[in-house]
C-alpha cells in the first residue's frame, strides 16, 4: 500500500555562492526543472520546478499579498498557488514569456545579483534542438534588453550533459520531459542532420497515465493533479524486460499482489458511531419500555371505549324498553317518534340494528385476546324448504345460506392448501425415487432445467439491454404491440357502439391465457416476482446437482462463475482482493498493474500512445547500423549515452541494451551508459564549458547583438546551426 | 529581500512572494514587446511561414524534419481497456479487446467513452 504523494517544498541545494560582476551564470531552463547557478561553484545553486503560481488572497494572510507570485518550490507551500502553478512552456516550446521572465527574475534575485539596471554577467542557457527561430529571438531579446546581460551562449542540454560526462564520440539519447532526442556526436561535434526526435517524454507519459487512470476509475472521488500523476509515474512505473511475455501473465491472480501497486488516496472516513453493548442494551430497554407504555395506553383506551359502549348499550336498551312499553295509540306513536328523533334514528328497526351492532362490538372487544376456537357453526334453517317457514325465517334462511357458503369456501381453501402440500411432498418423494432408481436420467433432467433457467435469464438480460436502445428490434416490436393494442380497442368501439370490450363476440382476447403475456412484453420493467422464483428454483437445482452429480462441482455454480476470483477485470480494477463497494478505503484506492509497464513501454513502442514514430531502440539501431561508415559506427556504439530526467525510469538502460543487441550484428562491442547525474549534468556541462576558451569564442556579446540583431547565432559544438 | 531566517523550513507566503523581491537588476526602461506570448500552434505556424520562403534543401535541418520516421516494425495491437494483448476488435467501436469478459465491457461502453479510449492511441474520429 502506497500513499498518494505530491511534490512538496524543499530547500535549495546547500552550495555557497557569491555574486560578482562579470562572472558566468549557467541556467538550464528545463521544461520540468530549472537549474541555475554561478559556474565557479561546484553545482547548481538553485534547483526548482519551472512553475509560477498566483496567490489568491485570504483575509488572514495580511495586506499586500493579493496576486502574490510564487516561483519554483514555493508554489507548494499553499493550496492556491499549488493549483494555479503554471509553466512557461507549451510542449517543448516557451509560449508564455511573461511567466518565463518571472522565473528568470526569481533566478537572478535568488542568486543575489547586485548590479543596478542590468545583470552584469555572462549567461549560458539551454535551447531546444533545432528550435524555431522565434524562440531564440525572444530569449535573446529578454536577456539582452530586459536584463542587459554581458553575453549569451545557448546550447542543447543533452550535449552539455554528454560533455560533462567526458563524452567524445557516441550516440546521445536524451529522454526529456517533453521529447526524446537522439543525437550522434563525433569528436564532440553534434551531427545535427542525423538527429532524430521522438515526441514523447516524461510529461507526455504522465499525461497518458493520468488519462488511463481517469478511464479506469471514472468515478474516482479525487481529481489527480498533474504533479501527483508525475509522482506515481516516478515511483511505480518501470520498463519491462520483455513486454509481451510480462504482459501475458500480468493479471494472473498468482503473484499479482507483488506485481501490482496499490495507491491509497487520502479520504475522510465518515465514522458510524459504534455503540457499546451497554448502550445497545439501554436502547433495547427503552424501546421495550415505550412499547409497554403504548400497550398500556391502548388497553386503557380500549377499556374506556368498552365502558362507553356498554353505557350506550344500556341506554339504548332502556330506550327500546320504553318504546316497547308505549301504547299503540296516537299519543304513544307521537312519543315514540319524539324519542326516535331525539336519538337520531329513522325507525325502531335502525335502533335495534344499532343495539345489535353495539352488542357485537362489545363481545368482540371482550374476546379480543382470547384465541378463537374454530367451532363448526350451525345453519339450522339453511336446508329447510321455504314453504315451512315464516317470511322472517325465510330472510334468516337466506342469511344463513350465505354464511354457510362462506364457511364452506374457507374450508375448501384449507383443504386445497393441504392437498397442494401433499402434492409437493409426493413430488419430492417421486423425485427422490427417480433419483435412486435412475440417477443418470435424473441428473440429465436437472441439468436441462438449469440450462433452461439460465437461458431464460440470459434472454431476459439481453431483452432488457435491447430495450434500452430505442432503435433496437426489441424496442420496435414493443412499440408495435402497444400501438396494435391501442388500435384494437378503438376499432371495436367504433364498429359496435353498443358493445363494450367485454361482450364483443369478435374479441377472442383472453381465450388463451398466453394472450395476457403481451402485457408482460410491453411492460418495461422486469417481472421481479418471476425472477425471484427462478432464482430460488435455480438455487435448488444447483444444490441438488452439487449433491448428487459428480461432474457438477463448486466451480460450475453460477455464483462462482461470476466470482471475482475468476474475473480478469476485477484483477485489473481491484487487484487480488475482494472489493467492497461500501468501503471508503477501497473507493479511494488506485490499483496500478498493467499501467506500470504500459506507460514506459511507449518509449519503445510509440504507437501504443498513438505516436506514429519508431521507438527509441529502433531509431538508435537505425543510426548505428545504417547512417555511418562502419568504422565510425563501431566507435559510436561503444558509447551510447543516456541522459534526461525520464531516462531514470527503472530498467530503461537494460532494456535499451537488450533491444540494441538484437538489432546490431552479433558480438558488437555495445556499451550503454547513463549520465552520472541525469538531472544536473546538463548544468555541470555548461559550468565545465564556461571555463574553456571555446566558450569565450562562442558567446554572443551585447555589441554583436546590437549590431546583428536577435536572430544572430554563433555556431559552436553545443548549439544549433545558424538559421536558414 | 526577505530571506527566510531558516532556509530549511518552508517560507510563508509573504516571504515567498516573488513580487516583493528586489529586482533592481532589471532594465526598468525596457518594455516587453506585445504578441510574444503564443501557443504552440501559433509558434509552429509562424515557423512554417518563415521557412516557406526559404527554398529548403533536403539536408537543411528545421524544427520539423528532425521528427523520427514511422516504425518499420509492424505495430502490435493491445487491448484498449486493459493494455493486455488485443486479439480482437469490436467492429462497432473499433476498440480492441483481450477476451470475452472485456468484450462485454466494450459492448456496454457508454457513448463517448469509446472515443476517449481511441484518443489514447490517436485513433479517435476528429470532427472538423
Amino acid at each position: 500500500m502506497h500513499k498518494l504523494t505530491d511534490i512538496e517544498w524543499r530547500p535549495q541545494p546547500n552550495v555557497p555562492f557569491e555574486w560578482s560582476a562579470g562572472s558566468t551564470i549557467a541556467i538550464d531552463f528545463g521544461t520540468h526543472m530549472t537549474r541555475a547557478g554561478y559556474t565557479d561553484t561546484n553545482g547548481p545553486n538553485l534547483v526548482f520546478p519551472t512553475l509560477t503560481g498566483k496567490y489568491r488572497e485570504r483575509k488572514s494572510a495580511g495586506p499586500g499579498l493579493a496576486g502574490a507570485t510564487t516561483v519554483g518550490y514555493d508554489n507548494f507551500i499553499e493550496p492556491s498557488t499549488r493549483l494555479s502553478a503554471r509553466s512557461p512552456y507549451d510542449g517543448a516550446l516557451v509560449s508564455n514569456w511573461t511567466v518565463a521572465e518571472e522565473v528568470l527574475d526569481y533566478t537572478f534575485a535568488k542568486l543575489r545579483v547586485g548590479s543596478d539596471g542590468c545583470v552584469d554577467n555572462h549567461i549560458i542557457m539551454n535551447e531546444l534542438m533545432s528550435s524555431p527561430a522565434a524562440q531564440r529571438r525572444n530569449l535573446q531579446q529578454v536577456l539582452f534588453e530586459g536584463y542587459g546581460v554581458r553575453s549569451v551562449a545557448l546550447g542543447v542540454d543533452a550535449l552539455f550533459s554528454y560533455y560533462a560526462n567526458d563524452g567524445k564520440t557516441g550516440l546521445v539519447l536524451s529522454v526529456g520531459n517533453e521529447a526524446t532526442h537522439i543525437i550522434p556526436v563525433i569528436d564532440g561535434i553534434a551531427q545535427r542532420e542525423l538527429t532524430k526526435r521522438i515526441t514523447w517524454g516524461g510529461r507526455t507519459a504522465s499525461a497518458f497515465l493520468a488519462q488511463l487512470l481517469q478511464l479506469k476509475y471514472p468515478t474516482f472521488p479525487l481529481k489527480l493533479s498533474a504533479t501527483q500523476t508525475t509522482k506515481i509515474l516516478e515511483n511505480h512505473c518501470y520498463v519491462s524486460d520483455g513486454y509481451k511475455e510480462e504482459l501475458d501473465g500480468f493479471l494472473d491472480m498468482d503473484g499479482l499482489e507483488k506485481r501490482e501497486r496499490v495507491i491509497q488516496a487520502p479520504y475522510i472516513e465518515t465514522v458510524k458511531a459504534e455503540k457499546s453493548a451497554e448502550e445497545l442494551e439501554r436502547i433495547a430497554e427503552r424501546r421495550k419500555e415505550s412499547g409497554r407504555r403504548l400497550q398500556e395506553q391502548a388497553a386503557a383506551k380500549r377499556a374506556e371505549k368498552l365502558a362507553e359502549r356498554e353505557n350506550d348499550l344500556q341506554y339504548y336498551r332502556q330506550q327500546a324498553q320504553i318504546l316497547e312499553d308505549l301504547g299503540d295509540d296516537r299519543q304513544g306513536k307521537r312519543e315514540a317518534r319524539r324519542i326516535l328523533d331525539s336519538e337520531g334514528f329513522k325507525d325502531v328497526k335502525s335502533m335495534n340494528k344499532k343495539i345489535a351492532e353495539l352488542e357485537r362490538t362489545i363481545r368482540k372487544s371482550l374476546n379480543q385476546d382470547v384465541e378463537e376456537e374454530e367451532v363448526v357453526p350451525e345453519f339450522p334453517l339453511a336446508d329447510v324448504p321455504d314453504e315451512e317457514l315464516t317470511p322472517l325465517q325465510i330472510k334468516e334462511k337466506r342469511h344463513q345460506r350465505l354464511l354457510r357458503a362462506n364457511y364452506e369456501a374457507r374450508i375448501r381453501a384449507k383443504e386445497e392448501k393441504e392437498a397442494e402440500k401433499a402434492r409437493i411432498e409426493e413430488e419430492k418423494r417421486k423425485d427422490e425415487e427417480w433419483r435412486i432408481t435412475d440417477l443418470a436420467g435424473w441428473v440429465e433432467d436437472k441439468r436441462e432445467k438449469r440450462n433452461a433457467i439460465l437461458a431464460r435469464q440470459k434472454e431476459r438480460a439481453k431483452m432488457q439491454k435491447e430495450l434500452r436502445n430505442r432503435k433496437s428490434m426489441a424496442s420496435k416490436m414493443r412499440m408495435k404491440n402497444i400501438a396494435s393494442l391501442a388500435a384494437d380497442t378503438r376499432a371495436t368501439k367504433r364498429a359496435r357502439p353498443g358493445a363494450g370490450i367485454d361482450d364483443d363476440p369478435d374479441d377472442t382476447f383472453g381465450a388463451d391465457d398466453q394472450d395476457w403475456s403481451i402485457y408482460n412484453d410491453i411492460a418495461n420493467q422486469s417481472d421481479s416476482e418471476e425472477e425471484e422464483n427462478e432464482r430460488a428454483a435455480l438455487a435448488e437445482l444447483e444444490a441438488n446437482l452439487l449433491e448428487f452429480d459428480d461432474e457438477f462441482t463448486e466451480e460450475n455454480l453460477l455464483e462462482s462463475q461470476t466470482d471475482w476470483k475468476s474475473s480478469l477485470l476485477h484483477m485489473f480494477l481491484h487487484g487480488p482482493t475482494e472489493y467492497n463497494p461500501e468501503s471508503q478505503e477501497q473507493q479511494n484506492q488506485l490499483h496500478l498493474n498493467v499501467e506500470r509497464i504500459r506507460v514506459p513501454e511507449v518509449l519503445f513502442q510509440p504507437t501504443i500512445a498513438g505516436i506514429d514514430q519508431a521507438g527509441v531502440a529502433e531509431v538508435c539501431g537505425d543510426i548505428l547500423t545504417k547512417r555511418f561508415p562502419s568504422e565510425t559506427a563501431s566507435v559510436m556504439l561503444k558509447d551510447v549515452f543516456v541522459t534526461g530526467g525520464y531516462s531514470q525510469v527503472p530498467n530503461f538502460d537494460a532494456r535499451l541494451t537488450a533491444e540494441l543487441r538484437s538489432l546490431l550484428p552479433a558480438g558488437s562491442p555495445l556499451q550503454v551508459r547513463s549520465a552520472a547525474h541525469p538531472e544536473t549534468d546538463a548544468w555541470m556541462g555548461m559550468a565545465k564549458w564556461s571555463k574553456t576558451d571555446d566558450y569565450k569564442n562562442s558567446r554572443v556579446t551585447r555589441a554583436m547583438y546590437e549590431e546583428m540583431g536577435p536572430d544572430y547565432i554563433k555556431e559552436h559544438a553545443f548549439g544549433n546551426s545558424s538559421y536558414l | 529581500m526577505t530571506e527566510s531566517s531558516n532556509p530549511q523550513a518552508p517560507p510563508t507566503i509573504a516571504e515567498a512572494n516573488a513580487n516583493s523581491m528586489p529586482k533592481k537588476f532589471r532594465n526598468s526602461s525596457w518594455k516587453a514587446p506585445k504578441n510574444r506570448n503564443k501557443n504552440i500552434k501559433a509558434i509552429i505556424a509562424e515557423e512554417q511561414r518563415r521557412l516557406a520562403d526559404k527554398n529548403l534543401g533536403i539536408d537543411d535541418i528545421t524544427y520539423f524534419n528532425i521528427d523520427a520516421p514511422p516504425s518499420l516494425i509492424p505495430s502490435k495491437a493491445y487491448c484498449d481497456i486493459t493494455g493486455l494483448e488485443g486479439k480482437y476488435r469490436s467492429p462497432s467501436t473499433n476498440l480492441r479487446f483481450y477476451n470475452q469478459e472485456v468484450a462485454q465491457v466494450v459492448r456496454d461502453i457508454p457513448p463517448g467513452v469509446d472515443q476517449q479510449y481511441l484518443e489514447l492511441r490517436g485513433a479517435n474520429i476528429i470532427l472538423r
